[in-house]
This record gives structure tokens, sequence and C-alpha cells, in this order.
């Protein structure tokens, strides 16, 4: 048996693969790699190679949830006896099906059926999209969220930005890189309580950078505005504004108020801002002094 | 919509009360509208919780006016605006 195990967002996840199938990971996951035998993994993926993947697409009943845009189908959820079935699509080729997958009903066992797709043969079962798709059933399985956000750390303080996309996370984050703070990520973070709070942590990017941990302290939505200003949110506006930029499959009930559960303790414990601002350094200052 | 087809309906979506307020997340089978997301005050979120398929109309503007001191014609009106906002919400899901 070959493994690989990772250590993402504290998550240990065990890649598994019978001798003869080479397993890889793309370069973003290279520096989540730890070494050692982990008999504690959180959840196992293991790979079986297939080379033609056809689509043995169940009745339509049984699909409970797509993503897909205009251009691009992303993946198929189906619901099975004992947990998931997922088709994943290969993003080159409309339709193809890039990896089959199956998930257990108690969220801990990936099988994942792939053909080679390295340049030494190896199969990467943890190909776009289905990498996110196996940290986003982490965080339903575990007191956790992904959230589309940068965050930064600025000396002590953790902070977060959320927004829809063009907000300006990035911009953000750079912004208060060049007054000194650290970048955490500018794209996807995954938040987790810890002994003394919440955490923040970086996530695999199709880029390389190393596993990167922060407290968490304040949390802003941000949005631009003609100058900069701040508002706090309280109850049901700070949960629902945090919530719009969570990553979510909302086809199961108890997933969501899994996640609602986990926001309402977020904000009932750390501040939530809403920042109009404008892309100038003066915006560091700005929120130092009014969202703290 | 009335009050039974509401209740009907209210498995459509998520909620979780987060004070006397309540946050409520429509159930989709797709990303399409995934962050739309809807909040109640106070009111709203005691009406929701009585509408369960057993409380009339006329119990919960009874209870409205006992919970919230308000006379029957402001009760009414309020139950009134929340079957319209939340006949919206359902629409829209």
């Amino acid at each position: 048996m070959n493994t690989i195990t990772l250590s993402i967002a504290g998550f240990k996840i065990k890649l598994l693969s019978e001798a003869g199938v080479k397993i890889g990971v793309e370069e973003g996951y290279l520096p989540f790699v730890i070494s050692g035998h982990h008999e504690d993994a959180d959840i196992s993926i293991k790979t079986i190679e297939k080379k033609h993947l056809t689509g043995d697409y169940l009745s339509e009943k049984d699909l409970i949830f797509e993503a897909k845009d205009s251009h691009l189908k992303y993946y198929s959820i189906f619901r099975e006896d004992q947990g998931y079935k997922f088709f994943i699509y290969n993003q080159e080729g409309p339709n193809t099906i890039q990896q089959l997958a199956y998930l257990d009903e108690g969220l801990t066992t990936w099988t994942v059926y792939a053909g080679p797709s390295g340049p030494g043969k190896e199969i990467f079962p943890l190909l776009y999209p289905l990498g996110p798709l196996v940290l986003y059933y982490l965080t339903v399985k575990f007191e956790a969220i992904m959230i589309h956000a940068s965050g930064i750390l600025d000396g002590k303080k953790g902070r977060l930005f959320t927004g829809f996309s063009g907000t300006g996370k990035s911009t953000m984050a750079n912004l208060w890189l060049k007054s000194g703070s650290s970048v955490i990520n500018d794209d996807r973070l995954i938040i987790r309580a810890a002994k003394t709070g919440f955490v923040i942590h970086n996530t695999p990017m199709f880029y390389a950078d190393s596993p990167k941990v922060a407290p968490l302290h304040t949390i802003n939505l941000i949005k631009h505005a003609q100058k900069n200003e701040v508002t706090r949110l309280n109850g049901a506006n700070a949960v629902s504004g945090l919530m719009a930029y969570c990553i979510q499959h909302s086809y199961d009930q108890g997933y969501i108020e899994h996640h609602l559960d986990f926001l309402a303790g977020l904000c009932s414990q750390l501040p939530v801002y809403e920042v109009g601002f404008t892309p100038h350094l003066e915006i560091v200052g700005f929120i130092k002094t009014y969202a703290v | 919509m009335t009050i039974k087809e509401l209740f009907t309906r209210k498995n459509q979506f998520a909620t979780r009360n987060v004070g006397p307020e309540l946050v409520l997340v429509p159930l989709r089978n797709n990303v399409a509208d995934m962050n739309e997301l809807y909040t109640m005050n106070e009111s709203g979120s005691f009406i929701w919780e009585l509408i369960d398929g057993k409380n009339t109309e006329e119990e919960i503007v009874a209870a409205l006016m006992e919970q919230f001191d308000v006379d029957e014609r402001t009760a009414r009106e309020d139950l009134d605006e929340f079957i319209g906002s939340v006949s919206e919400m359902i629409a829209k899901s």
C-alpha cells in the first residue's frame, strides 16, 4: 500500500493506493505533505486506477446537487444508499468525467477512480475540483467552515476580509502586506475553533505556498466605497452576512445548520464589521482605529 | 399564500435562531444564488415558530398581541406583512 499524508488546516488526510498504483499531489499540495506514519488520519482517500470513466448516469431522482456555470460543469453529486457518488468533470472538455468518487455516509472514507495524469503516470486524487470538495466535506464533518476570504496577521491580530469576487480581498491583503503584516492567504481560508479562540488556515492553491495559521480577531465584510467607512454588524445580520461568502452545498439542511451553528458561535465571540473602502494604504490605519 | 401552505414549505429552509432573530437559508440543488440568505426580526421569528401546521391565523394573531403588547389591528398587519414577505421569499427559492 502506497500512502501520502497531508495536513491541511489541521486535518490529516491520508491518500492510499494499492501497490502498482502511483499517486501524487499537485504542486500546490506539496507543502502540505507530512512525513511519517499517521494512523490518526481524519479522513482517507483510496485511489483506484481506472483509465476510461464513462457517465454511468443514475436516474435524475438521485441527483442532489450540481456545480456548473454557463461555460463548464464542475461536478455532480448523487445520493447513494451508503453515502454519495460524485462525477468530477474534466475542465478541458464538456461533460468528460475526470474522476469518479464515492464518500461514505460518515464522511470519513473516499474512494476515487481515476486515470494517470501526471508526468510520471501518477494519479492525482485531489485534482481540481475534487480537492476543494474534500475540504468542504471536512468542514461538514468537523467544526469548521471554508470561506472566500483573505486573511492577514497584523502583529498579534488576525483579520479576515471577505466579500464577493471583485470586491477587493486580494487588494486589501496586499495593502496590509505593504504595511508590514503577513498574509495568510488572499483567496480562501478555513476557520476553525481552537483552545484560545478561532484560527484561520490557508489551503492549497494552484501555486506552492507553505501552510499558515493565525489567530482570528476581527471579521470584515468588505465592499468598494467612495470613502472609508465601517459599520458594526450584530446578531442575524452578522451571521447571514458572513454565511453568504462561505462555501456551501445547499442541498442538505443538516449541513447548512451545522455551519450556521458554527458561525453563530463565531459571531457571538468576534466582532463583525461591514467595511467600505478605497484601495489606498489609509484603509489599514482606518481599520486599526475603527474595526478593532 | 395561507398559513397552511406556508407550513408545508418551511422545510425548504435551513434556519438558525440568533438571539431573538432568525437566519434562513433556502435549500438548493445547484450553486446558483447560494449567497441568498434571509433574516427575520423578533416578531418574524416568533411568527415563523408559530406556523406549525396546527395554529390558526386567529391563534397567531392572539399570540402576537400577548407577546408584543399590541392591539389586534397591528398584530394582523404584522402577520399579513410577514405572509407577504415569506411568500416572496418562497417564490424566489
